[in-house]
């Protein structure tokens, strides 16, 4: 199987300048949907499915391959190599940034720009780091999708539509968005959850922009404040927007930051 | 904004919820996926449907709720409220939990069964075999059993007809001693040296015979191996000849064994013979001697039974071609032998087997085809209190002679008029009878009686061991002799003679005859 069908890779825009959206735990490219348009005039915009989440190929899903966040930034790689990208933009949500961090360390030249929504290098607290959550609360975590089995399968299993208020969403919802393996799903989950990228942070040579939510339960401020220091090259933005996707809760003001950002 | 019941459930007031958004009375599990999946579906789809989740209530207690909602946009596309309804779930989350531990349950004891099944194949076969090996081993000692059965109920027949026979010859042979001697008598003297033998080795036929049925009549005392052996370390030197070396290693420390003497030198004797046959180039036999201790696992894993405990074991090896596999399984079978017609009777093994099983011992062949054989004897060990029995002097020849009154008991009409003739020749006055009922008339009528001679087996529902004791109730201080040339009665249980009672076995020489009547009227 191709790696572009692999990661169900969507290409639009009519610009040269190649800007990739990756998704972070949670939904698929799905989540890009209010804001990948706005950019796809001046920019070649590229949308992908990690493997295991959306339409991407589940039969590629190695445990072992995803069991680090290595192996998402091997893929991303691969599918700017496949598309023979030229420096493009790479904009990560949530673990993405992370991905994102990764990629361009193996790859010091692969990107133009780092745009980060939402990053978090560790997400459990440690001496002198404050990541948000106790060893325990991420184990509670973790067993959360495994006793809510029955209820997360329904939720999670296509939705049919018949909301007569989005009638414009009916057809594309039939096949499902947040459609998710719940057995890759829990593997995400520990892999994100229990990652610590806080070494890698420094040797990020690429320009970045850092957009902070405020009130972000899953990567407070001071979160984005470390990552911020850390990375050499970096802006902080914190943004007015609240919880954790504000690619879709508040997408004009998150078009807004990354369109400053990149021109 | 939340409705009264919803605030009965959580515990909030109206004002307490005024304000907070609904992902922050959830778990922090919920919470994260909340924002991150069903938040996102929310916005995407404009509505999610029965997703479980957990709310805190004030109390800090969970409860499990379903949770819809729906997303309401004004023309602008700007959302305006977003409308939550909460069920609660908790009958439906533990059914749930209920329903994926019996599934996980069910799983489990299906996988159970399918190992079941795979075992049982293997099981059923190992059951079929085990019943089939007892099946085989109870098939082995019936067979032993009938066989006995048969020899036994022959033998004793025969025992009757030789004691006559016997008899005759050695009243013969008086009577010739007492005439001059002639070519004729001497030739009669020669003819009746043959006869004699004849019938000599027929006696000792019928009582191979019978120790294989194991009736033989045997005496067992605690005897020390080691002597006994030694005692007949010649006879067998001589037995197997000058082309075999002979070695006896003795056990140290060897504890008494409870057999009758005159028998194990037989069976030694006996396995002497077979170990020599089975050397005709020369070889080596060894006798040796130790102490054993055949524990429950061993004895469990024989045919026949055999208490666990303390033996003395005699184990004759020899360096000969050894037996196979097949004949190995026949080899204590009577009449069954692998020597060429003439040259053995087949009974040897046979009367060996008898005399272990009915001393309550134990016998077991090791043999390896090439190689050479071991047999090994195993007898119980005797109660440490008990002495062993000095062997006495052989018999010696004469006849011991009384004139005491005998009584003579027996049905066979020959038999009895052999036994009254050969006593009164020795003596004694005799009187007969050939039942029990007349032998207790006859004690009534009169009081000088000294001994009673009668066989075990007697008609008419009284057995000699009940006729003595009638007759002793009469006259308490009767002596008595009994004779049988077939064990299985009430003065012989199990092959060992109650004590206190005297037997004399059939067929039986006038020189033993003589010995023992005279023994017991000198006790």
């Amino acid at each position: 199987m191709s790696i572009l069908a692999r990661n169900n890779v969507v290409v639009s825009g009519s610009g040269s300048r190649p800007m990739i959206f990756a998704h972070g735990f949670g939904c698929d490219q799905n989540m890009w949907r209010l804001v990948a348009p706005a950019f796809e005039q001046e920019f070649r915009t590229v949308l992908f499915d990690h493997v295991g989440a959306g339409r991407s190929d589940l039969s590629a899903y190695d445990r072992t391959k995803y069991s680090h966040l290595g192996g998402y930034a091997d893929d991303v790689i691969e599918i700017c190599t496949d598309l023979a990208l030229e420096r493009p933009i790479f904009v990560g949500h949530s673990v993405s940034s992370m991905i994102g961090v990764l990629a361009a360390n193996k790859c010091p030249e692969l990107f133009e720009a780092l745009i980060l929504v939402g990053p978090s290098p560790r997400y459990i607290d440690d001496e002198g780091y404050r990541g948000g959550f106790s060893s325990q609360q991420i184990e509670e975590l973790l067993e959360f999708l495994e006793s809510n089995h029955m209820g997360w399968s329904t939720a999670m299993a296509p939705a049919i539509m018949g909301n007569s208020d989005r009638p414009e969403l009916a057809e594309e919802l039939t096949n499902s968005f947040c459609r998710t393996d719940p057995e890759i799903a829990r593997h995400f989950a520990r892999t994100t959850f229990t990652s610590d990228n806080r070494a890698d942070l420094g040797k990020v040579g690429t320009p970045s922009l850092i957009l902070q939510c405020s009130d972000d339960v899953i990567a407070p401020v001071c979160v984005g404040e470390f990552v911020h220091a850390k990375m050499p090259d970096s802006r902080l933005v914190v943004m007015q927007a609240t919880g954790h996707c504000p690619n879709l809760s508040a997408p004009e003001e998150t078009i807004e930051a990354i369109r400053s950002f990149v021109h | 904004m939340a409705n009264a019941t919803f605030c009965a459930w959580t515990g909030f007031s109206k004002g307490d919820l005024a304000g907070r958004r609904f992902q922050e009375l959830l778990t922090l599990p919920g919470r994260i996926y909340f924002e991150t999946h069903f938040a996102p579906l929310l916005r995407m789809q404009g509505t999610f449907n029965e997703v479980a989740l957990d709310l805190v209530r004030a109390s800090g207690e969970r409860m499990p709720v379903l949770v819809n909602a729906v997303e309401r946009q004004n023309e602008n596309g700007e959302v305006q409220f977003i409308r939550i309804s909460v069920f609660n779930a908790t009958d439906r989350r533990r059914y749930e939990t209920e329903l994926l531990k019996a599934k996980q349950e069910a799983e489990r004891a299906n996988q159970a069964l399918q190992e079941l099944n795979a075992t049982l194949e293997a099981r059923i076969a190992s059951e079929l075999e085990q019943r089939m090996k007892a099946e085989a081993a109870l098939r082995q000692s019936q067979k032993m059993e009938a066989i006995g059965q048969l020899t036994g109920g022959v033998a004793h027949d025969f025992n009757n007809l030789l004691t006559v026979i016997i008899g005759g010859l050695d009243a013969m042979d008086r009577v010739l001693r007492g005439l001059p001697a002639t070519p004729e008598t001497a030739r009669l003297s020669r003819l009746r040296e043959m006869a004699f033998h004849g019938a000599r080795r027929a006696a000792t036929l019928t009582s191979r015979l019978l120790a294989f049925a194991r009736r033989q009549a045997l005496d067992p005392k605690a005897i020390d191996v080691n002597q006994l052996i030694k005692g007949i370390a010649d006879l067998l030197q001589r037995t197997i000849g000058e082309s075999i070396a002979f070695e006896v290693v003795t056990g140290a420390g060897l504890w008494h064994a409870v057999a009758d003497p005159a028998e194990l030198e037989n069976a030694i004797v006996n396995l002497s013979v077979n170990a020599r046959d089975a050397m005709p180039n020369g070889g080596r036999l060894t006798i040796e001697t130790g102490n054993a201790h055949l524990d429950e696992a061993y004895v469990e894993s024989l045919d026949e039974p055999v208490d666990p405990g303390q033996y003395v074991m005699i184990a004759v090896t020899d360096t000969g071609h050894g037996i196979d596999k097949e004949t190995l399984s026949k080899v204590f079978e009577p009449f069954f032998t692998t020597k060429e017609i003439g040259k053995g009777t087949g009974l040897g093994l046979s009367q060996v087997y008898g005399f272990l099983r009915q001393s309550h011992g134990h016998i077991r062949i090791y043999s390896e085809v090439g190689h050479g054989t071991t047999v090994k004897l195993y007898l119980p060990r005797a109660n440490p209190a008990l002495a062993a029995f000095q062997p006495g002097e052989r018999e010696a020849g004469g006849y011991y002679r009384g004139s005491e009154r005998i009584l003579v008991v027996e049905d066979d009409d020959a038999l009895r008029a052999f036994s009254t003739s050969v006593l009164r020749e020795l003596g004694y006055t005799v009187l007969e009878a050939a039942n029990g009922r007349t032998a207790l008339d006859l004690l009534q009528e009169r009081a000088d009686v000294d001994l009673i001679f009668t066989d075990v087996v007697l008609p008419e529902g009284m057995n000699g061991r009940q006729l003595v004791d009638r007759a002793r109730q009469i006259h308490p201080r009767l002596k008595a002799l009994f004779t049988t040339g077939y064990t299985r009665n009430a003065i012989v249980h199990n092959g060992t003679l109650d004590p206190g009672v005297d037997l004399l076995g059939k067929p039986f020489t006038v020189a033993a005859l003589s010995k023992k009547v005279r023994q017991i009227l000198d006790l």
